[in-house]
């Protein structure tokens, strides 16, 4: 049986764990990093927050191989961390392909800052890559868990600016990201020609403004 | 991110209120839950429970917005789940669906959410989420055309009625609320896109829960009245109407339907009842066996059972079997075998109050007085304040002997107050609040005749619920005032009798002079079962602020957590 409620985070940070890492011992790098190494992420979650500041010092040390480990990691804690993002962010137009897309997944699940939207949005509308384009989106679709619904207002604004992508994949994958988040497209269809996709987009505007209005 | 979370069963009581089945015809009432009186089974064709983590869904009698009961919803943040109620009825895929419910909060600033949702479970789009309502820094939003949009901001401890009229078909709704003492509508909205803005976005299923998103809600809210269906009169269906708001003397009448005439066993009002509380809940949880336990609550069999408990947590879990047990016992007439049950689970668990008054009952049924008398002595301070006591002394009463000879029997003990009624030790027997430490006192004082003064101690008051319970509420008031007259002559506080005055003349539908009565009982004290039927004797005069001021009175140490 599924609870189901499309819930927009892990973030598991129970109290025992709170109350463990405040008095357990310090945790060791090797053991964390061998537990990533493993894949052993729910053994990662029980040593707490703590850990955060143990797997950045990791991150910042480690080859690509390893890094990608630990960036998916964090995706899976879903914990927010500025250090964290801090380390991500540098390897955010990495040519590295398994590396790119474990961090632009991880970005959004640990931080909600509009620096983490505005390059998500930016690789998914200019990166050469298409996987990565497309990716960028899945992110900004899947991962934003922490965004209010204010925060969402950039988000939305440049998906909606994306739908006038002259790239028809970024049009198809922003309205993909648009839907998810809504539910709706707005009739837009990104191949129709350019005056049958405005009137769409001008809907979406129309609907971003009352967005903002009920804030 | 969906999660797939195991389904915890809890004690849940359904029923269609007879104001509510008078209304409606039943053939197209989808859903319906007022928390009261009889057991449903959880499943997949009525609701599960998900209470996983820290979180609880359970009954309680701290506030209804009917009856006696509502359902408490209890969020912890940061314990990496939320609690759920979740109801399920036959896909609705076109047409109208009608959801009436009543809503409180006591934290307005902690986020809960409650939807209507179809096959594609709780996301936006067609088929998922079709009506969602959500608090967010102390306001009302309804989430439609993909965005929240406030209703109006939130009162802590007020009810608000809510009627939805939702157009499946069309995808919008109509949303009508109202405040509790208000006759007008706050919000009367029509045309509302669903929250995904899609026609034709099938519904199944509604869920009541806290936070969805960052895990930081510590909301505890209450729901009641729970009605979903296809008559559009579910949306008609009256916020207050009277009639329709349980009393303490509707738990006094559905308890003489039950019992006719013999003692049975006391229902449970929450686990706390059977000893069960916080500390437990976790232990069991831990151990793995809480299903178990909500199974045997609820008088299930239990078909098997994890046998790496913890030495507590099995002890609970013998202790509410036994009571389980003894309870199906009693109800058979089998009183000897019921008394066994009961004295073991008190044994084993002894913060179960309910142990304690079901053998008690078990011994009247067994003509046990003289154990009658000294047990319910022992018990009478936990009880005294609780609106299943009178019943269960009206019970016991009438096993004295059947009905006619009760009255016979108690009349000459009942009827004369004792000469030496000028003993300190009588005086607060008779005045006070009983327990076991005074008992013991009485035992010492009187080694020879102590079980006949605990006797007439109790008679009186058995004598007057007897009169009661055959309906001669006019002869029981007049014994009250008797003995109230009496009491006060004799220099003995006589608060008890004012009390009975009331309740007397309350079931006369004489609700002024019970007023009367009530308020001279309470004599600047906060006796907690008078200020209830004080608030209940408001209700009935009309007077809904006095009956909120008298009722949040009782709920004041809800505010305080």
């Amino acid at each position: 049986m599924i609870h189901n409620w499309n819930r927009l985070t892990v973030a598991f940070l129970a109290a025992a764990c709170l109350c463990l890492s405040a008095y357990a011992a310090p945790i060791e790098p090797k053991t964390v990093g061998a537990l990533i190494a493993q894949g052993k992420t729910a053994e990662v979650k029980a040593l707490g927050p703590g850990v955060l500041p143990v797997m950045v010092r990791l991150y910042e040390s480690s080859d690509e191989a390893q890094r990608t480990r630990i960036a998916e990691t964090f995706c899976q804690l879903g914990w927010k961390s500025p250090e964290a993002k801090r380390v991500l962010m540098k390897d955010v137009h990495t040519n590295n392909q398994y590396l790119r897309l474990q961090v632009q997944w991880a970005l959004g699940r640990v931080s909600n800052d509009t620096d983490v939207v505005d390059v998500l949005l930016e690789n998914m509308g200019n990166d050469a890559n298409p996987l990565f384009r497309d990716k960028a989106a899945c992110a900004l679709a899947y991962d934003q868990i922490h965004l209010s619904e204010k925060q969402k207002v950039r988000l939305y604004e440049g998906l909606i600016h994306a739908l006038s992508d002259p790239k028809l994949d970024v049009r198809r994958i922003a309205l993909q990201a648009l839907s998810i988040h809504t539910g709706q497209t707005k009739g837009f269809n990104p191949e129709a020609q350019v005056a049958v996709r405005e009137n769409s987009i001008q809907q979406w505007k129309r609907w971003l403004e009352e967005y903002k209005s009920n804030l | 991110m969906a999660r797939r979370v195991q389904i915890q069963l809890v004690i849940l009581f359904f029923l269609l209120t007879p104001g509510l089945q008078g209304q409606l015809d039943p053939s197209n009432v989808l859903v319906s839950y007022s928390f009261d009186d009889q057991e449903l089974a959880t499943g997949p064709d009525t609701f599960a429970v998900f209470q996983k983590a820290r979180g609880s869904v359970q009954m309680t009698t701290l506030v209804r917005f009917s009856g006696y009961r509502s359902l408490e919803i209890r969020d912890v943040a940061d314990d990496g789940d939320f609690p759920e109620l979740q109801g399920y009825f036959k896909l609705r895929s076109s047409g109208k669906l009608y959801l009436h419910f009543a809503l409180m909060t006591a934290s307005p600033f902690d986020e809960l959410n409650i939807a209507l949702a179809g096959p594609e479970w709780f996301s936006l789009k067609k088929n998922g989420i079709g009506f969602w309502l959500k608090t967010r820094e102390g306001n009302l939003y309804q989430y439609s055309d993909s965005m929240p949009k406030k209703l109006l901001p939130m009162d802590a401890f007020v009810w608000y009625g809510l009627d939805v009229a939702y157009n499946i078909s069309a995808g919008t709704y109509g949303l009508t609320i109202y405040k509790e003492g208000q006759e007008k509508p706050l919000v009367t909205l029509q045309q509302q896109a669903n929250a995904p803005n899609q026609p034709g976005s099938a519904i199944d299923k509604f869920s009541f829960i806290g936070d969805t998103a960052e895990d930081k809600s510590n909301v505890t809210y209450y729901v009641d009245d729970v009605v979903v269906g296809t008559d559009e009169q579910i949306a008609q269906l009256p916020f207050v109407a009277p009639g329709r708001r349980k009393l303490f003397v509707d738990y006094w009448n559905e308890s003489q339907r039950d019992s006719r005439g013999k003692p049975v066993p006391l229902d449970i009002v929450d686990l706390s009842d059977l000893g069960v509380g916080l500390k437990e809940v976790e232990a069991l949880k831990t151990d793995g066996v809480w299903e178990s336990l909500l199974q045997m609550a609820a008088g299930q069999t239990v078909q098997s059972m994890s046998s790496h408990a913890s030495s507590d947590s099995s002890r609970v879990l013998q202790a509410v079997s036994l009571w389980s047990n003894g309870c199906e016992a009693l109800r058979r007439g089998e009183a000897a075998a019921a008394l066994g049950n009961f004295e073991k689970a008190e044994s084993l668990l002894p913060a179960g109050k309910i142990y304690g008054m079901n053998a008690v009952l078990s011994l009247a049924a067994l003509g046990r007085w003289q154990d009658v008398d000294s047990r319910l002595s022992a018990i009478y301070a936990e009880w005294q304040n609780d609106l299943r006591f009178p019943a269960a002394l009206a019970m016991i009463g009438l096993a004295r002997q059947d009905l006619e000879l009760a009255e016979q029997w108690l009349r000459p003990h009942a009827e004369p107050v004792p000469d030496e009624i000028g003993l300190e030790l009588i005086r607060r027997l008779r005045g006070g609040p009983l327990s076991a430490s005074l008992l013991d006192e009485v035992r010492r004082q009187f080694p020879e005749s102590w079980q006949d003064v605990v006797r007439d101690a109790w008679v009186a008051e058995q004598y007057f619920f007897v009169l009661l319970w055959k309906g001669q509420a006019a002869e029981g008031q007049q014994f009250a005032r008797r003995m109230a007259n009496r009491y006060q002559s004799l220099g003995i506080p006589n608060s008890k009798w004012m009390e009975r005055m009331g309740d007397a003349a309350f079931f006369q539908s004489n609700f002024t002079e019970a007023l009367d009565h009530y308020e001279s009982s309470l004599s600047g004290t906060n006796n907690p079962g008078i200020l209830v039927k004080l608030s209940d004797v408001h209700f009935r005069l009309g007077d809904l602020e006095k009956e909120r001021h008298y009722r949040e009175k009782v709920y004041g140490s809800l505010r305080q957590k």
